[in-house]
């Protein structure tokens, strides 16, 4: 049985479809990536994944119970790190784990074991008295993190996770992650994201998400290989390329040719097929002298672009 | 959970024994849910310093400021006496009135020189009264005029029967046949010490703002509601847990405002009984209120919803309480307002047993309208309160 399985889950606002009919599956100790630019119906979709909205329309099941009919008994086997910062700054960073440990039923010895537990796993033990307020971004992030986890739920719901967050902090986050993973095989992690590469980092399936829609779903890999324009290839050489030998790396496989300058050849290529280090190959064989040579590989952003026509960050 | 839970097809990890699930629910996920609630609502009020201060400074402020600014025996009410006849009678009336300058302070004389001098500061609101002795002042007429600044009701009537007097202490018209009996049934209590209980009752009333309702639209507004929301904990006990955290916290304030008052004001009854009874009842009003201000902001999601309506809500709550002005002498559309209001029922029996010592037994009512009251604010608390955000 899989941890998360949405059947045509659809949400209105008004006339605004924010979710239009969404069907996917989690399964065991996955991590699941909703990316999406802002607004593609992410959150909305995590909020009734957790109890939070109801559907206007068709069914999920969370660790096997309905999310309408069962609230309880999914909020028992969730846990869940919002976009908003839902620990209490005035209070210290036990304190926040001890509150919110009892809305599990943890209680005395067993929560202060799991407290410390967690609080080691994220990095934060030493800062455990520390006001919650006088925690830098990437520690409340974390902080909030270990409170997901501290009952040891069967999925965890992460919306934006490194939203806001320096580049430095977002590593210390998703190694956090890894490690979470690593020491609990079964837990399955479902994350809303609109960062490529975190997506890219993170994530065993993507699913790509814009206006209420899913587009794609696959692994990040996967993903990019199915694209046939993914791999972006340039070959400058000492004179241009002839016609005969273009055709010879068309023939390879590669598409849209172009020459902006005549001794500069560009082309695009399925990924993962060595399409470019063949014809860079091809080319020296041939006589050639390659001055510079281009493979850049494919990103999450192509694979969206191939999928909407849009950058992702056009609108975020 | 049945044996087909679903929960068990999930492969474990090697901790995997220690998953929450199904190990808490019902009343102990309840209670514990209830004390977690209470305990960030404690911890948040230590937390922020200005908050307690401005809880319970805030009402002996009050307390101070308005018992010595209202209802204080009036004196040195200014009055001008003018003399125009110049007879014995009324040299002897001057002399009278010189008295109750020097006695209890109650006038500060001047002596103009003509009525239409005395008239014309009067109007100036230089004088409270002028009192003219006319030509041939006597006993059988004409006799005195007094002439006051009704726009200061207090001080004409103080000065108008101040006068009466003197006028028939002059003229040897007051010996009534038989003096009748006046006997108070408590010792001597002065007004700051009548407003004793009110004043506890308003701190409870701003601890309750404070703790219960401001505090629960901000966690709505910052998002720490949805940590709540996310929860295997029931709607039920959320509810509940906000009403007792408002209450715990609003009755800190009330008790501490209560130990006060039986510190330092000359309350006749400071026994341990007045004091346990007075500690329930703080606690029971602290309850009502606290239910009170949940019900209002149920689904208020903005702080600025209770800005606009404290004004209103704290005229409608306090004033008809009683706690400033006998209750009995409302008119009926204001007492149906008082009698739905926890807090006369709390600022009641607080009197009883402050001010009468009266035995615990007696406030019985009182505490069984605060508990209904209570539960009927939660039970529509629950009804209102949305889970979703």
């Amino acid at each position: 049985m899989n941890p998360i399985e949405a059947d045509r889950l659809t949400r209105r606002f008004g006339k605004t479809v924010a979710d239009d009919a969404i069907s996917f599956s989690v399964r065991p100790g996955e991590t699941y990536g909703l990316l999406g630019p802002n607004g593609a119906g992410k959150t909305t979709l995590v909020r009734m994944l957790t109890t939070l909205l109801a559907p206007t329309s068709g069914t999920a099941r969370v660790a096997g119970y309905d999310v309408v009919h069962q609230k309880g008994k999914v909020r028992a086997s969730i846990g869940t790190v919002s976009q908003a910062e839902t620990t209490d700054e005035n209070l210290s960073v036990r304190e926040n784990l001890s509150i919110h440990g009892k809305m599990y039923g943890l209680w005395g010895k067993r929560l202060s074991q799991r407290i410390e537990r967690r609080l080691r796993q994220v990095g934060l033990w030493e800062k455990r008295d520390q006001i919650t307020r006088t925690l830098s971004g990437g520690m409340r992030r974390r902080l909030e993190i270990a409170r997901g986890v501290l009952h040891s739920p069967h999925i965890l719901f992460l919306d934006e996770p490194t939203t806001g967050l320096d580049p430095q902090s977002r590593r210390g986050v998703w190694e956090m992650l890894g490690d979470l993973k690593e020491r609990d095989g079964s837990l399955a992690i479902i994350l809303t994201t609109h960062a490529m590469d975190e997506a890219n980092y993170l994530c065993d399936r993507v699913a790509i998400l814009d206006q209420g829609r899913i587009l794609c779903e696959d692994g990040p890999e996967a993903l990019k290989r199915s694209l046939p324009t993914g791999e972006h290839v340039r070959i400058e050489t000492e004179r241009p390329i002839e016609a005969a030998d273009r055709d010879a790396i068309l023939a390879l496989g590669a598409v849209n040719w172009r020459c902006p300058v005549p001794t500069s050849a560009e082309f695009e290529a399925r990924p993962g097929e060595g399409i470019g280090r063949r014809a860079a190959q091809l080319v020296e064989e041939r006589g050639y002298e390659i001055l510079h040579l281009t493979i850049s590989p494919v990103t999450l952003e192509d694979v969206f672009f191939a999928y909407t026509g849009r950058a992702l960050r056009e609108d975020s | 959970m049945g044996a087909a839970s679903p929960s068990s097809a999930l492969p474990r990890a090697a901790a995997g024994g220690e998953r929450t699930l199904g190990v808490s629910r019902g009343p102990r996920l309840a209670l514990l849910g209830i004390l977690a609630i209470c305990q960030r609502a404690y911890l948040t009020l230590w937390r922020q310093p200005v908050l307690i201060i401005s809880t319970m400074l805030f009402p002996v402020i009050y307390l101070l400021v308005l018992g010595n600014s209202l209802n204080r025996q009036l004196s040195h009410i200014p009055l001008a006496v003018v003399d125009e006849a110049g007879n014995s009678l009324s040299v002897e009336s001057r002399r009278a009135v010189l008295a109750l300058e020097g006695g209890r302070d109650l006038v500060t004389l001047a002596f103009p020189a003509d009525r239409e001098e005395a008239l014309r500061d009067l109007r100036r609101g230089r004088y409270r009264g002028v009192w003219i002795l006319p030509h041939g002042l006597s006993a059988n007429g004409p006799g005195p005029a007094f002439i006051g600044d009704n726009t200061d009701r207090p001080s004409y009537d103080a000065l108008d029967a101040a006068l009466t007097d003197v006028w028939s202490d002059v003229t040897g018209r007051r010996r009534p046949a038989a003096d009748p009996a006046h006997l108070e049934a408590y010792p001597y209590l002065d007004y700051l010490t009548y407003l004793g209980p009110a004043v506890v009752c308003l701190a409870i009333f701003m601890g309750s703002m404070v703790a219960g309702g401001l505090q629960v639209i901000e966690d709505r507004m910052y998002g720490y509601h949805e940590g709540y929301l996310v929860t295997p904990v029931s709607t039920g006990a959320i509810v509940t847990g906000h009403m007792i955290a408002g209450a715990l916290v609003a009755g800190l304030a009330g008790a501490f405002v209560l130990l006060a008052i039986m510190l330092f004001t000359p309350l006749p009854m400071t026994t341990p009984e007045a004091l346990g009874g007075g500690l329930v009842t703080v606690f029971l009003t602290a309850l009502a209120i606290s239910a009170l201000w949940f019900l209002l902001f149920a689904r208020a999601r903005k702080t600025s919803v209770l800005r606009g309506m404290f004004g209103i809500i704290n005229v409608l709550i306090f004033f008809p309480s009683g706690a400033l002005y006998p209750v009995e002498s409302y008119p009926k559309w204001l007492r149906v307002l008082s009698d739905i209001d926890p807090l006369t029922y709390g600022i009641t029996a607080l009197r009883d047993l402050l001010l009468r010592g009266s035995p615990v037994s007696s406030c019985y009512s009182e505490w069984m309208f605060l508990l209904t009251f209570t539960l009927v604010c939660g039970v529509l608390t629950q009804v209102l309160f949305r889970r979703e955000v």
